[in-house]
């Protein structure tokens, strides 16, 4: 039987390694801008709704969501196809990882949009 | 392109595999680390984007859950965070190298006792340069949290 994929896995490795270098640098300017401010004061609420309002800030947290949500369930389906290998397994935990990226990205997407309108 | 497909198939250990220590020494820990720190950071990650979206409930209900996390357990629980998000970078910058071939070594001829030359000093020097950065991760995450 011929199988149809959309990337190879050579193709989603890179994207995996890329994803997680690119998260590296912008985590980088999360965490730092925990530090700037004494790290009690950078979690006050007007701190953060601040944050949330600074489109360059914005931009960061949503690559920070997109970036390890892509890796972080990318990591899981490899680990998982390592314990297991039949066609069944491998579509669904495709299905499963891919779903609960997208999940996680559209809820995090939603409290950056509404911290922004506060 | 024309794959040969079986439904199953059976040439793995599965997860008894996956634990067995008593092969392929430290490379055998990194490997472990790296996918237990990636799980770990994952299930953090989906935490954290939770207790964020608390904020959009108001100021109440954000210094209501920040409290929670704001206890001795809570930043213990964030220096583990650093610790594995230090390993798990730095390995996987490792892992990098190694799958686009810097660090593996030249081939050579098979000899008894078999040590492949791609587990090298390099290799092994990588796990501990990552292990030592996460316990230096670790340490300022302390003097952060605890050091008010």
């Amino acid at each position: 039987m011929e199988r149809h994929r959309m990337l190879k896995e050579s193709q989603i490795m890179k994207i995996h390694y890329i994803t997680g270098i690119a998260a590296l640098f912008v985590v980088a300017v999360h965490i730092l801008m925990r530090l700037i401010v004494p790290f009690d004061s950078s979690l006050e609420y007007d701190y953060i709704i601040s944050n949330y309002k600074n489109i360059f800030y914005v931009f960061i947290l949503e690559s920070i969501l997109v970036l390890i949500s892509i890796h972080g369930f990318n990591g899981i389906r490899i680990i998982l196809l390592e314990l297991r290998q039949n066609n069944a397994w491998e579509n669904m935990i495709t299905i499963m990882t891919i779903s609960a990226t997208i999940a996680l990205i559209a809820y995090g997407t939603r409290t950056i949009i509404l911290a922004n309108g506060l | 392109m024309k794959e040969l497909e079986h439904d199953s198939r059976n040439n793995l250990e599965g997860l008894k595999g996956w634990l067995n220590p008593s092969r392929y020494g430290w490379e055998r820990i990194s490997y472990w680390f790296q996918r237990i720190t990636g799980v770990f950071l994952l299930i953090y990650f989906i935490g954290h984007v939770y207790e964020t979206s608390t904020i959009v409930n108001g100021q109440n209900a954000w210094e209501s859950f920040l409290e929670l996390t704001q206890t001795v357990w809570g930043h213990l629980f964030l220096i583990m965070v650093i610790g594995a998000s230090t390993f798990h970078s730095a390995n996987g910058i490792r892992l990098i190298f190694t799958h686009v071939g810097i660090g593996l070594g030249t081939p050579g001829r098979p000899d008894y006792p078999y040590n492949p030359s791609s587990l090298n000093y390099r290799q092994k020097s990588g796990i501990w340069i990552a292990l030592i950065l996460s316990a230096a991760a670790m340490y300022y995450g302390f003097t952060v949290l605890f050091g008010e």
